[in-house]
């Protein structure tokens, strides 16, 4: 096992390459205020001028999905799904076996640099503006928000472990088509990206309250608005830790299973 | 000492088959049937320190898997592997410091950053000391002339370039076996030499364990001493190149160009096997007939203006053992 440093490494070069493709920081940016404008739409005519509905505010709400969108915006500049596929599929992934470091725990490293890059460059100063000219809930003490900042963290580490086994299924399957619908539809239903689970009818807030997903956006995203407070905050974030433990070990089974059987294609 | 260990080593692949048709297509849904496919039958081989080794065969013969094997990448499905006293597979991350790896196909470095951003990450992930890592840099610009590309982003090199930033990429690290799965594959003449050259270097100065899979003959010639042939997942010949050479290579030619044009020309021992005005190609058998005596034939009754004798390339005499099969030459080549 070598040294830390060189994960590290791979934040830096990663970080680096980000500022190559100036292009896409913009572009997916773009998309993301998009998609902001249209949730933060969709949610106003719902609430239909109403002050408040099922026990939240209207502005709570708007701040909700506000920073739901943020934090797709940090989960989204990672390694996506599609990438992953697409290097098992080259046989890129399979290639790195031979070096001498842990092949996810390399990606993970890698994402945080580039990750970084896009809130540093991007996220950061277009939702600061945002939270400047915009009336939206605040967590007033430091505590909230250090729980929320951890919590977030958390919850990028669970996506990750989610979506690195699901690309990494690849190795087994010929046709990626279906895990990617499950996937992406676990990611914006069950995760409580776009709709919290408050609003869920209670079979569908069921199911969700027993799968990993809503530890990736709902969480935080109650945390901040502080839907989630005091001892709650506790449990909401143990719970995140439990599924993280899961899902990571998850994780280590596909990665174990998947780079026991590695077939290069077309080798 | 052997340094390279492979002991009856099988590879087998398990391939889906595909159905054909609707009905097929619903069946697979189901019940899926898989083909086994042997990619390595039985392979043993073992190469000692500071070899150059050839590892050649036709395409599909099994030579990227084992070299796969060799790095650690695949699995065996049965048999022994030991690299540098490792076995790679199970121990993958100490084995991958003591290779090098070069794959003429698909480059290994960082495709979106300048050159130098690569070396500097391998020299990170292999904990390179920063002398160690100066003095390779410092050598394999100078023979490499790495200097003239070294900011610039790896997809925008040429082929050539990017074949010497791999090779350097790959020995940054020291190691003392460098595996090269085509490296000079889609190289024009002057990088293929460039490339041989640098290789031959690297094995001489730094007994570098060396070896090497192509399609190009010229690079066995050029480079190894000792070849091993495999074809349909099995080893066919392993020895000294100069040995299948002269097992092999018996049959010459004599080409002669005649003052004048002949109806006919009838020789003891040679027998013609093309002609063009001129120009006679005349194949004989090294140990019925010498040269000499055929071209004292010829010179009595004829006028020559211009002959050479041609030696049979590597080239040939692989491509028939792939045509014929090395059991069925051996036995034509003892008539």
């Amino acid at each position: 096992m070598p040294k830390f440093h060189v994960y590290w490494i791979f934040t830096k070069k990663a970080f680096l390459r980000s500022a190559v493709y100036r292009f896409d920081v913009w572009s997916r940016l773009g998309s993301n205020l998009i998609f902001l404008l249209m949730w933060g739409s969709i949610w106003t005519a719902l609430y239909a001028g109403r002050e408040e509905a099922g026990g939240i505010s209207f502005q709570a709400m708007l701040t909700y999905i506000v920073v739901s969108q943020f934090l797709t915006g940090v989960n989204g500049a990672g390694t996506p799904l599609w990438e992953i596929q697409e290097k098992v599929r080259t046989g890129d992934i399979a290639l790195e076996l031979m070096r001498p470091f842990n092949v996810p725990l390399r990606y993970l490293f890698a994402d945080f640099g580039s990750v970084t890059f896009y809130i540093v460059t991007a996220l950061l100063p277009i939702y600061a503006i945002l939270f400047i000219f915009m009336d939206f809930t605040l967590p007033t003490d430091i505590i909230t928000w250090v729980s929320f900042i951890a919590a977030a963290f958390i919850g990028f580490l669970i996506r990750y472990c989610i979506e690195m086994s699901f690309g990494l299924l690849s190795f087994f399957l010929v046709e990626t088509g279906g895990i990617e619908d499950i996937f992406y539809f676990a990611m914006s239903l069950l995760s409580g990206s776009v709709i919290p689970l408050w609003f869920f009818p209670e079979w569908l807030a069921k199911i969700a309250a027993y799968l990993p997903f809503q530890g990736i956006y709902y969480i935080p995203n109650a945390i901040f608005i502080g839907e989630i407070a005091g001892g709650e905050i506790l449990l909401s974030i143990g719970l995140q830790i439990f599924w993280l433990i899961i899902c990571y070990f998850l994780l280590r089974l596909v990665w174990n299973r998947a780079s026991h059987k590695v077939v290069v294609q077309g080798g | 000492m052997p340094i390279i260990e492979v002991e009856n080593v099988r590879k087998d692949f398990m391939i889906a088959k595909r159905e054909t048709g609707m009905m097929g297509a619903l069946k697979s849904l189901i019940k899926r049937e898989y083909m086994r496919k042997e990619a390595v039958k039985d392979i043993s081989f073992s190469i000692n320190e500071g070899e150059i080794v050839g590892y050649i065969g036709p395409n599909g013969a099994g030579k990227s898997t084992t070299i796969k094997m060799l790095t650690g990448i695949l699995v065996p499905s049965s048999g022994n592997v030991l690299v540098n006293g490792l076995v790679p597979y199970e121990n993958r991350q100490e084995n991958a410091k003591s290779i090098g790896v070069v794959f003429g196909q698909r480059s290994q470095l960082w495709w979106d950053l300048p050159t130098i951003e690569s070396f500097e990450l391998l020299k990170e992930i292999y904990q390179v000391s920063n002398q160690c890592y100066k003095k390779n840099m410092d050598t394999f610009t100078e023979i490499l002339g790495l200097d003239e590309f070294l900011n610039t982003p790896v997809r925008q090199l040429s082929l050539g370039q990017r074949m010497r930033a791999d090779i350097a990429a790959s020995l940054l690290h020291d190691p003392p076996i460098l595996f090269l799965d085509e490296p000079t594959i889609g190289l024009d003449v002057v990088a293929k030499e460039k490339m041989r050259t640098f290789i031959k270097e690297i094995n001489h100065e730094r007994k570098i364990t060396v070896i090497l899979t192509t399609h190009d003959m010229e690079d066995i010639e050029k480079l190894c001493e000792r070849m091993i042939l495999i074809d349909h997942g099995m080893k066919v010949y392993d020895g000294e190149i100069a040995m299948i050479k002269e097992r092999f290579g018996k049959i010459r030619t004599l080409i002669v160009d005649l003052e004048e044009s002949l109806h006919s020309l009838q020789l003891l021992g040679g027998e013609v096997c093309k002609e063009e005005g001129n120009r006679y190609w005349i194949k004989f058998n090294r140990d019925e007939v010498s040269a000499s005596e055929l071209i004292a034939q010829i010179t009595k009754t004829h006028s020559v203006k211009d002959l050479t004798v041609e030696e049979p390339a590597i080239e040939s005499i692989i491509s028939r053992i792939y045509q014929e099969g090395y059991k069925d030459l051996q036995v034509s080549a003892k008539v």
